[in-house]
């Protein structure tokens, strides 16, 4: 477990192209909605004096008045963004499962389509561990975006009752049961903890067999986006301890990039370099990213394949039509 | 059906129990004490924390301070505001959208009540009197609901005349609520208040008693209270007064007494848990207060933020007010989940603190300040809550403000995440008491809701919060930056003397602070008090160009006139308009400054909806500010109060954005782990 997990780390260090990728993704993605919070705040200030406050610090009247007054996107504008608080905020928002901002759901539409876009070229780059040129890395991304959103489908009613079914149960009614009574916030807290890691336990586990349905379907070419989800299923059960170890380590590195920016965070005080450090933590977080699927897909490779095999043949980029047909000529 | 030789005695009895319980006796008792005595209680109560009940019986003492006979008396019981959903008080809740159905929803035994078992006259010599039990009914008089239970009436055999009184055996079994409103059980802790039959308070022509509704909370009249609580042996015990005796009752109970003068209310708690800690208050000219301090073990550690929060209380408001006059207070800490904090009683209140409390935030200091500052506004200077609640609420609200700004700075912003358990400490926002602590920003939104002189009980329960709390904490903040703090410091201090242990109006009030501040504010408080009007001043138009003149000299009978064009680039032409956006007056400072650094201040009466300046200065202008020291901190929007020619609206948005940016991407990167 800890040699494949090592292998993951080499496997996205020697794939820097994946792990910027990976990043300017939500970088562009986050560019659209920025620039209309950006025309917002803008158009709020307007050529208040309150501005000038607000362009060298945090000026709390104005921000709240600008709330006070915000819809959309606007909205989302709350003290929560500075710093590590967006982490626990972010966090605390799909642990508490709270709604996101309605004006935020096509982006997060958008990335989750576009992540499901990129998986396969991203898992087929891991799987080669050797670069394949963008023509091929992209030419598995659209060979594999169509299966990937029909094992999206699949498991989306699992994310689905998970979030809407099982987190009610747990962290409504189990937790309001167990704490109707307690009186020590302590004691409220140690149970909420429980539950949260019980909810993240089987959110995870739903995580891991999809996460090696993609594998399989990727390294073995599967067509079948069921039989992925089955023969993902079985890797997992025949390998309990190292699919959960190997899943748990990655888990932790990602808690470790998580204190890393606690520890260097500056807040408010320094927007150009908060955003630098900011951007420094997203490209850590797309590491770890890939990380887990660099990981899985070793171990899955290590496990019922020999290391580097791909079962589908490798794309390749046609030529245009224009030179097909200078060659058939 | 009782016969006529049993009311003729009753009668006489009745005479006999008046005329032995009036004048030298209660007038000897009013002499001693500060306040008058006149509902007294003798009260013996037991707590079941199994059953989770309490069985009590009391004798109240009541003098009729009234100007006529009183026939019936009225009696409040409070905790039948928690007996069916159809009370008064769950309703008033299901019409604001305030969870009716979670507590429509909860288990019988998570809801209270309280029923009367025997109500009748005592004799001179204690021995029992003419039953009132018969007469015993509820009424509902301000809105008619059949179903609700919150307040009862029952008739005097015989009339208590003006400044007579009576004795009154009252018992009475009650089922103690999971809390609702601030007062019940959870687990082995229980705080107790509102818990025994209570009369109303009589006024000039009559009862002054009013149902229980969800956004009131209470008026009585003061008197002397010496109770006994019976709790299991070991538990500790905190109560409005100081404790007398402790005495083992032998069934592995112990009995409290409590005893104090000159309060409208008694409120006690109990658990096996609190810690108790105890700090004294010293000052050099007010007196001396021991302050006992019941703490959750979880908060062990926060024994001193308590105490100096509370010191800081008892020292500002007595130094800007009046002493606190009583020789103790008890802050109780209460237990997590038991939505019992943050309220307060004659001597005794509630606090609220969390187990992970950053310092440099106000948590606990916030609450306990406030809590604390009720002994003052409520407390002693006991104003009708059901009809004015902003003359204790309001002015604690701008007083503990004032304490804070004071005594705790910095307060950092504190969010919690994670069901509320995990606080983050944004230390690049620091609380201010003009904007955050008179809460300006709930104000703003439920600004048009009420006017606070609608009778709170009227008010939507909803936002009753943000016009009593918050609107009297920005229009007296407003008051204190108009006529200067040492000013409004004398008005408010020469109303706390002059009703200290009496009742005041909202014209007690006004009339006080139009004396002692020397100034005629009515024009302020018939709007600000009497309308929802909203205050919003802005800044509309600032323009400098070079002078330039064009147009026709007068010419002279020989020649006709002339054009002429002239056009000065040493002299600018500066042009100001600031206009009235909301309904609400008041007058305003207008300042302009030029690009030489010279300001011209103007000030404005801020009647009409538009007044224009103009200028002709050496400088082109640089800057608009209307209210420019906000004085008006009712004003609900102070973006749009000034203008300056060299805005920085982008480079703040460019600021902000990149924070933003980096919270989205964070939020994109959760999302996708799931793809």
């Amino acid at each position: 477990m800890i040699a494949r997990f090592r292998e993951g780390l080499g496997r996205v260090r020697r794939a820097p192209a994946l792990v910027i990728g990976v990043w300017l993704t939500t970088l562009a993605l986050a560019l659209g909605p920025a620039l209309v919070l950006r025309s917002l705040i803008e158009g709020h200030l307007g050529s208040s004096m309150m501005a000038d406050t607000a362009a060298t610090g945090v000026n709390f009247d104005w921000w709240n008045e600008f709330l006070a007054q915000a819809s959309g996107i606007g909205q989302s504008f709350v003290p929560a963004i500075l710093g590590f608080a967006a982490v626990l905020d972010n966090l605390s928002r799909l642990a508490d499962h709270k709604s996101l901002p309605p004006a935020l759901a096509g982006i997060v539409a958008a990335q989750v389509l576009l992540s499901m876009f990129l998986a396969g070229g991203l898992l087929d780059r891991l799987a080669r561990d050797r670069a394949i040129g963008a023509a091929a890395f992209f030419s598995a991304c659209g060979l594999w975006a169509g299966r990937f959103a029909r094992l999206a489908l699949l498991a989306a009613p699992a994310y689905v009752f998970l979030f809407l079914q099982v987190h009610h149960w747990l962290l409504q009614q189990l937790y309001e049961r167990l704490t109707h009574d307690t009186t020590v916030e302590r004691s409220a807290f140690a149970i909420r903890l429980v539950l949260y890691a019980t909810f993240t336990a089987l959110v995870c586990a739903v995580n891991v067999i999809v996460d090696y349905a993609k594998i399989r379907a990727v390294v073995e070419d599967r067509r079948s986006m069921i039989g992925a989800i089955v023969a993902g299923c079985r890797f997992v059960v025949r390998h309990p301890a190292q699919t959960a170890g190997l899943y748990a380590l990655n888990l932790l590195v990602a808690a470790v990039v998580a204190a890393a920016y606690f520890l260097a965070a500056p807040g408010a005080s320094a927007p150009l370099f908060g955003f630098a450090v900011g951007q420094l933590y997203i490209v850590l977080r797309a590491a770890v990213r890939l990380q887990f699927m660099a990981s899985q897909t070793a171990l899955f490779q290590s496990k019922l394949a020999h290391a580097g095999y791909v079962a589908k043949p490798l794309p390749t980029w046609p030529d245009s039509p224009a030179a097909e047909a200078l060659l058939r000529s | 059906m009782r016969s006529r030789r049993d009311r003729c005695l009753a009668a006489l009895l009745i005479a006999f129990a008046i005329a032995i319980g009036s004048d030298d006796r209660t007038r000897a008792q009013d002499a001693a004490g500060m306040a008058p005595r006149t509902a007294s209680y003798s009260i013996d109560a037991t707590l079941d924390p199994a059953e989770r009940t309490i069985t009590g019986r009391e004798v109240v003492t009541w003098r009729n301070p009234g100007t006529i006979p009183a026939y019936s008396i009225r009696l409040h019981l409070y905790w039948n505001a928690w007996r069916n959903t159809d009370s008064t008080w769950l309703r008033q809740r299901a019409l604001a959208g305030l969870g009716r159905d979670e507590l429509a929803e909860r288990s019988a035994s998570d809801f209270g009540w309280q029923q009367v078992t025997e109500l009748r006259l005592v004799n001179p010599d204690g021995t029992p009197g003419a039953d009132m039990l018969a007469s015993f009914r509820y009424i509902s008089p301000t809105d008619q609901n059949r179903a609700d239970r919150s307040l009862a009436a029952a008739d005097l055999p015989v009339a208590v005349p003006p400044g007579q009184s009576v004795r009154m055996a009252i018992s009475w079994r009650a089922q103690i609520p999971r809390t609702f409103a601030r007062t019940g059980g959870i687990g082995n802790y229980f705080f107790v208040a509102q818990w025994f039959p209570k009369l109303g308070a009589f006024e000039g022509d009559g009862w002054n008693a009013r149902q229980f509704f969800a956004n009131t909370e209470f008026y009585a009249d003061f008197g002397a209270y010496d109770v006994r609580l019976t709790v299991p042996r070991g538990w500790i015990v905190g109560a409005t007064g100081r404790e007398q005796s402790r005495t083992d009752a032998g069934d592995n109970t112990t009995v409290h007494r409590y005893v104090q003068e000159d309060v409208h209310d008694f409120a006690w708690t109990t658990s096996p848990d609190f810690l108790e800690r105890e700090a004294r208050f010293e000052h050099p000219t007010l007196p001396p207060v021991t302050m006992r301090l019941l703490l959750q073990p979880e908060h062990a550690g926060q024994e001193e933020r308590h105490f100096a929060a509370t010191r800081a209380a008892l020292r500002y408001y007595g130094e800007w007010y009046g002493a606190y006059p009583y020789p103790q207070i008890t802050i109780v800490d209460p237990a997590w989940h038991s939505g019992s904090g943050g309220m307060e009683y004659p001597t005794l209140f509630t606090a609220g603190s969390r187990w992970l409390a950053p310092r440099g935030s106000n948590e606990p200091e916030a609450v306990t300040v406030h809590e604390a500052g009720h002994q003052f506004w409520y407390g002693i200077v006991a104003s009708n809550e059901v009809m004015a609640a902003w003359m204790d609420e309001g002015l604690n609200t701008f007083s503990d403000a004032r304490v804070q700004d004071v005594a705790f700075q910095p307060d950092f912003l504190v969010q919690r995440f994670f069901g509320g358990f995990i606080p983050w400490q944004f230390r690049d926002i620091r609380l201010s008491r003009a904007t955050d602590y008179n809460d300006i920003n709930g104000y703003r939104e439920a600004a048009r809701r009420d006017a606070p002189i609608t009778p709170t009980y009227q008010y939507w329960p909803g936002t009753h919060y943000l016009i009593t709390y918050s609107k009297t904490a920005l229009w007296l903040n407003t008051l204190e930056r108009l006529v200067g703090w040492d000013k409004l410091r004398m008005a408010m201090a020469t109303y706390f003397e002059r009703f200290r242990f009496k009742h005041p109006t909202p014209d007690d009030f006004f009339s006080t602070l139009n004396e002692e501040t020397g100034q005629d504010l009515r024009w302020f408080f018939e709007e600000a008090y009497a309308t929802a009007n909203v205050y919003d001043y802005a800044a509309e138009r600032l323009d400098s160009v070079e002078v330039e003149t064009r147009g026709f000299d007068d010419g002279s009978a020989a020649t006709p006139p002339t054009f002429h064009e002239s056009h000065d680039d040493k002299q600018f032409h500066t042009t100001v308009v600031v206009r009235r956006i909301g309904e609400g007056h008041f007058p305003v400072d207008v300042l302009v400054t030029f690009e030489n650094g010279e300001q011209v201040r103007e000030k404005w009466d801020g009647q009409s909806r538009w007044q224009p300046f103009e200028y002709v200065k050496p400088s082109k202008a640089v800057s608009l500010q209307v209210d420019p020291d906000r004085v008006l901190l009712l004003d609900v929007n102070y973006t749009n109060n000034s203008i300056t020619l060299k805005p920085k609206a982008g480079e703040a948005a460019d600021r902000w954005t990149l924070a933003w940016i980096v919270w989205l991407q964070d939020l994109l990167m959760n999302y996708a782990f799931f793809v």
